[in-house]
């Protein structure tokens, strides 16, 4: 029973750590066309800039956390605009950008900071929730009480909200869109930036509670492209659903199996998922 | 995609194919010169990369965006190498039957993903390339799992010179191989997959026979390859056959070139020996690979076949022949 309710937890925890991320993610290709293989690696970066400006300027985490989460929307704009707009529309361009990148960031942070100490950002608050059947730590709640929070927010944005209408008017029939008046270069840059935004904090969240790595960015690439299939192109509503079933598979499994075990698991199932439902929850058919 | 010949003045009948001759020529004499280990080393490493390159391209201008390629690679590695340590048979023979096997694999896995196209077909060839990985893992007693195989029957002896000239002759022969291939008949209806496969199946042409025909041709010969370099190494790890290296793999025919044959001969070339070269930087080489990538996505849209173009109508624009343009 105790284990089935921190499991639970957990599995709630790491969904939303997924989806978040995921998010930015299918809202930039959805609205900009733009398959932003770097996403993972932008993620990264998130977690050890809050990480130098936590521990080697000795930062209040939260506040850290908002500063990161100001410079990597910043970031975000300015690798739309100088990147990735040169390249609307060329697959294969782009993907040589992201690829780029992600090599620039690995190596520049593995360089830096990627060897020796293990790096951890120190915990968002601490203390263990304590009864007479379970106990669990706060801070894995409070990080998946704001993550709903802000995962709320989103939809409440970006179904409420005009400059959500527009972007998910552009992720509908972008040129009709354009015909409209809306501002597709525009929308497309502060998805990028927002994205980013999504990314930084699950990046922040994520290395507190596990250590930083330079490579994180690649595993967590995996799961966006892993949630982004299973929920399908072009639904928010998917997103959720396939970020809250991985989550859990990756909650679950590794009681049962070994890690390496429940990842291939894993890509078992959503091979089969994909052969025989190529698009996904609610997707629409590429 | 437009197709960008490698522009050579004058005839094309006579100069292309003198041109490449020269070349292997040039090729062949290299070791009476050349006697370091360590550059043969390295020309070897380029040879078996382009044959991996332009068999990926054949993959690619099918429309099918395989990101698995460094894994057939590694399934012709591997099944050569534990064939001849478990069965002890010869490399000669292995070398040949974990051809086979990756073209085997390879048709099997284009008929089963021939149901997704584009970006999905991507992604599921992401996910075999790691359950390739993992089954090698899985399979511990015979590959060594993650930390390799070692002690592989090797080729020839101590000398890479018999190594090198194995390497070059399995390298012409493939690229001759695969270039008469794209130009004949069947080979020719590869490209009309990508540019729509509405038209193509509308004129008559099976997409999933096509398809499974790019993928089997394009494995035999990076299974082909990836055994040969595993009596060359005789050490084999997983991760070098991981989608990391895939990813590498299709960043050389980009930034080759994609529209041109010799696209992925001048981009694995380019991207293997350049960042090679800058060795000495340690951890920080990596950057010189993502630097190239930046100049030659951003400068040359073409890949690097169209740079002798660019330059020229760059040259033409300065001399004043274009009229095109507003003063």
């Amino acid at each position: 029973m105790e284990t089935a309710v921190v499991t639970a937890i957990n599995s709630l925890m790491l969904s939303a750590m997924y989806i978040l991320v995921a998010l930015g993610f299918a809202l930039l290709f959805s609205i900009a066309g733009i398959l932003n293989f770097a996403h993972g690696a932008l993620y990264m970066l998130a977690g050890y800039i809050c990480y130098i400006v936590a521990v080697e300027f000795g930062i209040n985490p939260w506040v850290a956390l908002a500063g990161t989460i100001i410079v990597m929307g910043l970031l975000g704009l300015f690798l739309e605009r100088f990147l990735f707009r040169p390249f609307w529309g060329n697959l294969n361009r782009t993907i040589v950008t992201a690829i780029a990148i992600i090599v620039i960031l690995e190596t520049g942070i593995n360089v830096s900071l990627g060897a020796g100490v293990l790096k951890q950002i120190p915990d968002f608050a601490s203390g263990l929730i304590e009864t007479s059947t379970f106990r669990f730590s706060v801070e894995r709640l409070v990080i998946f009480a704001v993550s709903a929070i802000l995962l709320a927010f989103m939809v409440w944005f970006i179904t409420r909200t005009k400059l959500g209408l527009r972007m998910q008017a552009i992720a509908q029939e972008r040129e009709g869109a354009s015909l409209q008046g809306i501002n597709i270069y525009r929308v497309a840059a502060f998805t990028f930036a927002l994205g980013c935004m999504l990314a930084a904090v699950a990046g922040c969240f994520m290395g507190s509670l596990y250590n930083l790595d330079p490579f994180m960015g690649e595993l967590m690439l995996l799961k966006i492209v892993e949630v982004v299939i299973l929920g399908g192109v072009g639904s928010i509503a998917g997103i959720l659903v396939g970020g809250l079933m991985l989550g859990t598979i990756d909650a679950v499994l590794p009681q049962f199996v070994s890690g390496q075990a429940t990842q291939a698991i894993a890509l078992g199932i959503i091979i089969l998922f994909l052969l025989v439902r190529p698009q996904g929850f609610f997707g629409r058919l590429v | 995609m437009s197709d960008s010949q490698l522009y050579v003045k004058g005839d094309n009948k006579i100069t292309k194919p003198a041109l490449y001759t020269g070349l292997v020529i040039l090729l062949a004499i290299l070791p009476l010169f050349v006697k370091s280990p360590y550059y043969l080393n390295v020309c070897i490493l380029t040879f078996t990369y382009i044959v991996a390159a332009v068999s990926l391209r054949v993959i690619l201008i099918s429309g099918q965006t395989s990101l698995a390629h460094a894994a057939f690679m590694g399934i012709g590695a591997y099944t050569s190498a534990v064939l001849a340590k478990e069965l002890g048979w010869t490399p000669w023979i292995c070398i040949p039957l974990g051809a086979l096997v990756t073209t085997g694999i390879g048709i099997l896995v284009a008929f089963i993903f021939s149901r997704v196209r584009a970006l999905l077909f991507g992604m599921l060839t992401i996910f075999f390339g790691m359950g390739i990985i993992y089954v090698i893992q899985v399979f511990s007693k015979w590959t060594g799992g993650y930390a390799g195989i070692m002690g592989i029957t090797p080729l020839f002896g101590i000398s890479k010179v018999p190594y090198y000239y194995f390497f070059l002759g399995i390298t012409v022969v493939s690229l001759l191989a695969l270039y008469r291939f794209e130009f004949c008949r069947i080979g020719k209806t590869l490209k009309t997959l990508d540019q729509s496969y509405l038209v193509a199946s509308s004129v008559g042409i099976d997409e999933v026979k096509t398809r499974v025909l790019a993928v089997g041709v394009g494995s035999f010969f990076v299974g082909l390859i990836g055994a040969a370099y595993a009596h060359y190494t005789l050490v084999l790890s997983p991760t070098s056959f991981g989608v990391l290296q895939s990813i590498y793999l299709v960043m050389y025919v980009l930034i080759g070139g994609l529209g041109s044959f010799a696209g992925p001969i001048i981009g694995t070339a380019v991207l293997v020996i350049i960042p090679e070269a800058f060795r000495g930087l340690k951890g920080y080489s990596p950057f010189i690979f993502a630097g190239l990538l930046l100049i030659i996505n951003f400068l040359m849209p073409q890949g690097l076949v169209g740079l002798p173009q660019l330059i020229r109508s760059r040259l033409e624009h300065r001399k004043g022949k274009g009229g095109t343009h507003a003063p």
